[in-house]
């Protein structure tokens, strides 16, 4: 048994959603799988809104003498906002996050923990992995789309197991949804990601069709990425570039109008087209206007959201001269 | 006791393994002579090569250097801005690692600004690149970038340029800024100087900004032309795009009116136009309302700049932040 005073090198956080295996049996299979590690860590479980049968069941395993803590969120934050939770109250210095269902092999995450030592992130990837032909196509367009979005592959970003040093979420703030996305946002920092294998669960069975709203969430879920990493510093950009093409369609539109009404005696007050143009012309200028708007924010904010991410900065102190000041460390 | 450094001088490198100890020695030997106390800057833009690990090795033997370390390759303006905001000294001078750049030209630099410029900017007169792939595109974009922001620079690619820190710390720098530094930073008033510089061939090591980011400067300037001036009266911005189109509604609105009255039919799509333009307008003038509002919550403000570029005069004693054009 750990004892909390212990110096903790690993915090591991497991967010528990909705969607969640039995709380003995994930305990005692991670437990199983930590322990193998051989390192003094701390199990911290999130409860992201009432998951009142995971909670009974942790209830017990307490009672039954096991340690770790647990926060439960008050509502359904989503699993971004439960990790950022769970990593205020870890004190490890590597964080490692686990699914709250079977979705690796609890053995293999060692090799997570590893493959840290030649990287800054280390993600798992489902491999060899089961699946029908459908949900096989669904996975490879949504990384495949994202690939072309941001330039980086992945093969496997649903899967919850992660591992990493702690200053990549300390200069990473998730939210909602983006815990999926944790490697992207990771990459722009310049962390080092990697993708580590991990053998699949033989529980992690998902059988069914997934609904609609699941499809539809994955291509939401690449849009932000799609605006967080290409446009959120250049708003202009983006809405200026609609915002003219629709602007210019409609002005040619209603120059036509124009030229009809005075050349070719073309009564243009009853003309649905009129109509038409207007509408462009006016959404166009206010795409335009926002975009405006969202330059101004950058511009007005530009040192609180900085572009870069200084890593450290290195200076020693030298008793020949008085004139540097105090110095950071290496 | 410790002293801040009067001079920073501020230099980003990328992959520049070859360069880094020449550039040292040579800033060294030209700004010791001066007798201020410096500082230099060296700013590592995640080089993949062993660029920072020079760096750190310089900073031990030579307590002024300071590196700022960046895990990856961000590009110029955020090197550029990383090592202003990491700097101490009053005086900034930013100039390329790639030695192309003379650092014997700091001292006229300095005189400059003693003189009470705020911004000192140099300029290739001969310079030492290729014509058709550099010298003749940048000849095109210091023409448009003075045209549009009216500061009439020659060169506003040189990278040698002094600031008086005050001054360009409140600067906002962002995106692919660093080439009109002093267009941005116009927007504060500043009294700008050039000066003539040597320009050297390069050396060692590639040229690593070339021809592909001319258009991307281009679209940065007419942003920050349109924002920095209206980042201060945006209501009066969007009021103005929006009272033509509110007044074309109300004329299209009172037609179809009329036609009513006269005929007895509205016609509809007049009627909508109308509609439409006018909600439009409303919508635009909610946003400068909006955009009033991003204003006041924001950290860049106007009277902070007329505040540093401002000068109180005749006799009036100098605030301190004018220390560096009045002493020395």
């Amino acid at each position: 048994m750990l004892e909390r005073t212990l110096d903790i090198e690993l915090s591991v956080i497991i967010p528990i959603g909705s969607r969640h295996a039995d709380a003995a049996a994930l305990h005692a299979e991670y437990k199983a799988g930590l322990d193998a590690l051989r390192q003094p860590y701390e199990l911290i479980f999130v409860l992201d809104g009432p998951c009142s049968d995971f909670a009974a069941g942790l209830r017990s395993l307490l009672e039954a003498g096991h340690r770790f803590t647990v926060i439960s969120l008050t509502r359904t934050f989503g699993e971004a906002t439960a990790l950022m939770a769970g990593f205020e109250h870890a004190s490890g210095q590597i964080i490692v996050t686990l699914p709250a269902y079977h979705q690796i092999e609890a053995a293999d995450v060692g090799k997570l923990v590893s493959a840290l030592d030649s990287s800054d992130l280390a993600i798992g990837r489902r491999w060899p992995r089961t699946g029908g032909p459908l949900e096989r196509l669904r996975r490879s367009v949504f990384h495949g789309l994202l690939a072309r979005v941001t330039r980086l592959q992945y093969h496997d970003l649903g899967c919850g197991a992660r591992a990493f040093h702690r200053r990549v979420l300390e200069e990473i703030q998730l939210y909602g949804d983006q815990h999926r996305f944790l490697p992207v946002l990771a990459d722009r920092q310049g962390f080092r990601v990697q993708e580590v294998e991990l053998r699949q669960s033989a529980k992690d069975r998902f059988e069914g069709v997934y609904q609609p709203r699941e499809y539809t969430r994955g291509f939401l879920d690449i849009f932000t990425v799609f605006f967080l990493v290409r446009f959120t510093k250049k708003p202009l950009r983006f809405f200026g570039m609609v915002g003219v093409s629709t602007f210019a369609v409609g002005a040619l539109l209603v120059t036509w109008l124009v030229v009809e009404r005075l050349f070719f005696e073309q009564p243009l007050a009853e003309r649905p087209a009129l109509l038409l143009s207007s509408l462009l012309v006016v959404l166009g200028l206010q795409l335009f206007a926002l975009g405006l708007l969202g330059e101004l924010i950058i511009f007005t904010h530009a040192r609180a959201i900085k572009d870069y991410q200084i890593e450290r900065v290195i200076q020693y102190r030298d008793e020949r001269t008085a004139t540097v000041p105090d110095l950071e460390h290496t | 006791m410790t002293v801040n450094p009067k001079l920073s001088v501020i230099v980003p490198f990328y992959n520049e393994e070859e360069n880094i100890d020449r550039m040292h020695a040579a800033i060294v030997a030209a700004v010791e002579p001066l007798g201020h106390p410096f500082e230099m800057v060296l700013v590592n833009d995640g080089s993949r090569d062993r660029t920072l690990e020079l760096a750190i090795d310089l900073a031990r033997r030579d307590a002024r250097v300071r590196v700022v370390n960046f895990r990856r390759n961000y590009g110029q303006t955020p090197a550029m801005a990383a090592g202003i905001e990491q700097a101490r000294g009053e005086i900034l001078i930013t100039m390329d690692g790639d030695l192309q750049n003379d650092p014997r030209d700091i001292e006229q630099f300095l005189s400059k600004i003693d003189e009470g410029y705020d911004i000192v900017v140099g300029w290739r007169f001969n310079r030492q690149d290729k014509l058709v792939s550099r010298k003749i595109p940048s000849r095109i974009a210091n023409w448009l970038i003075g045209t549009v922001t009216g500061v009439p620079i020659k060169d506003n690619g040189c990278s040698l340029k002094a600031y008086r820190a005050s001054l360009i710390k409140e600067i906002p720098l962002y995106s692919e800024m660093h080439r009109f530094i002093p267009a941005m930073a116009s927007i504060a008033g500043p009294r700008i100087a050039e000066i003539k510089v040597r320009h050297h061939a390069r050396q060692f090591g590639q040229s690593k900004y070339g021809l592909s980011r001319v258009y991307k400067v281009l679209l940065d300037l007419m942003v920050i032309k349109t924002v920095a001036s209206f980042t201060s009266r945006p209501l009066r911005w969007f009021s103005l795009l929006a009272t033509p189109m509110a007044l074309l509604g109300l004329l299209a609105i009172g037609h179809s009116l009329w036609r009513l009255g006269a005929i007895g039919t509205l016609p509809l799509p007049v009627a909508g136009t109308g509609v439409i333009l006018l909600m439009g307008a409303f919508i635009l003038a909610c946003g400068g309302i909006l955009g009033e509002l991003v204003y006041k919550l924001g950290d860049v403000r106007e009277q902070d700049f007329s505040r540093l570029t401002g000068k109180v005069w005749p006799t009036a004693p100098l605030r301190g932040e004018f220390e560096g054009s009045t002493h020395a």
